[in-house]
């Protein structure tokens, strides 16, 4: 995948947003891998992740006009339109099954992609390393909830711990995280 | 349920883009993230923090028939060919345009708008560009604003006409008014100035012939409680201005709609 430098993205979101068709394939062709990369490893469905990606590029088509470059990295942008989505079709899903994560190594690996930019690389480093500074069982939560979108209640069957005290390591890896960010 | 703590509010939104939220409470963040702009931007910091954790799902490349599904059902392809984009952007900054060009405002109502439109519209481009428009009048029986809504883009430009004159430390704030329910906040107005506002999709899903726009008078800020506090300066119907001339569509069905408000 080409490099998605950040002034890239932004261009092509501003000209998707006044309805360049053009702008929109480019935009299409920079970023999508990335995020059905994020969509298969969520929904653990490839049929179902290529139709929530239709989903995310129609609104991205809608809602380009509303990106604002001062509120947000357009990575940032696509990737929280896209595990938003995602998540939503878990969400409507009853019978989740989450079960066989094993099944997802054939798919995906867990590297950095390549192709990610320097600016995502930058925020990759900062938000490693304080997840590297939590205690490794809440840090582990928190990664499992966001690869997989699971709920509280679906994390806490999944990692074999009371509802409480998933929902506490979690909290607290959230706080610390912020706080951590803040000062790093 | 007790009301939340603004720490338990936060961490809220941390779980929320999280993804540890069920369906209901999700629902529910995402109402608040729709009418209130602190929990909008707690959101966006909050995404702005975790995102960056995608970096570890390794790309993948979907197959070209996800594509050739999002063309045909935003009909890309009709667009590019028979629909030049230029159009349409073109109307859209003609808008604005008018109104710097100091052309009386209250001229462009809704009629003028809802005219121009059909006159664009009927051009052999069979993808009809939804726009909806509402002339907001005010007790005095003058347009205080016309708002135009393209609702392909999400965002809808409120032009001043002679909007009444507000006591200091007042300023106009814009009310989705649905058939039901509570008035919904869309944005600080100007009296002197057009202003555009991005919709969120909750609120675009609700315009309609059966929606109302309303202006109240509120803290330079906007409401500080979600609702109109201040007292309302004046309302107009929501009208399908991509309805041709002759349509009997829309405006004219509510009493407070002087004739003028009629968008055919």
């Amino acid at each position: 995948m080409p490099t998605e430098d950040r002034a890239t993205l932004e261009r092509l979101l501003r000209e998707t947003g006044a309805g360049d068709a053009q702008a929109f394939q480019t935009l299409y062709r920079l970023s999508s891998a990335r995020l059905f990369g994020v969509c298969v490893r969520m929904l653990r469905d490839r049929d179902e992740a290529e139709e929530v990606l239709q989903e995310i590029y129609t609104t991205v088509w809608r809602r380009a006009a509303s990106f604002d470059p001062a509120l947000a990295a357009p990575q940032t942008w696509l990737v929280a339109l896209a595990r938003n989505k995602a998540i939503d079709r878990l969400r409507q899903r009853r019978e989740a099954t989450l079960e066989d994560a094993a099944a997802l190594d054939d798919v995906i690996d867990d590297r950095p992609g390549p192709s990610a930019d320097a600016e995502t690389q930058e925020g990759y480093r900062r938000l490693h390393d304080c997840l590297d500074a939590l205690d490794p069982k809440h840090a582990n939560s928190v990664r499992e909830a966001f690869f997989s979108g699971a709920t509280y209640m679906e994390l806490a069957t999944r990692l074999t711990v009371p509802l409480g005290t998933m929902k506490s390591w979690i909290r607290r890896a959230l706080i610390q995280l912020r706080s951590c960010l803040e000062t790093g | 349920m007790t009301p939340l703590e603004p720490d338990d509010r936060e961490l809220r939104y941390a779980e929320y883009v999280l993804g540890v939220l069920d369906a209901r409470e999700r629902a529910a963040v995402e109402r608040e993230s729709a009418e209130r702009p602190d929990a909008a931007a707690a959101i966006d910091a909050w995404s702005q923090r975790l995102s960056p954790l995608a970096a570890e799902i390794a790309p993948l490349e979907p197959p070209a028939r996800v594509w050739d599904a999002i063309r045909r059902r935003l009909r890309l392809d009709e667009r590019t060919r028979v629909a030049p984009r230029a159009a349409h952007a073109g109307l859209w900054e003609n808008l604005r345009f008018w109104h710097w060009l100091g052309l009386g405002s209250a001229a462009i109502s809704a009629t003028a708008i809802a005219v121009l439109l059909a006159v664009i519209l009927r051009r052999p481009t069979p993808p009809p560009i939804p726009y909806m428009a509402a002339t907001i009048v005010q007790a005095d029986h003058r347009i205080g604003w016309t708002a135009t809504m393209d609702i392909a883009h999400s965002r809808m430009i409120v032009i001043p006409g002679v909007p009444r004159r507000l006591s200091a430390g007042r300023a106009p704030e814009l009310w989705l008014i649905p058939q039901a329910g509570r008035p919904i906040p869309v944005g600080m107005i100007s009296d002197s100035a057009a202003v555009t506002i991005e919709l969120p999709a909750s609120l675009v899903a609700r315009l309609g012939p059966t929606a109302a726009l309303a202006v109240s008078a509120e803290p330079v800020g906007g409401s500080p409680t979600g609702r109109p506090t201040g007292p309302v300066i004046g309302t107009g119907a929501i009208g399908a201005a991509a309805s041709a001339p002759t349509s009997p569509a829309t405006a004219a069905t509510r009493p407070e709609s002087p004739p003028g408000s009629r968008a055919a």
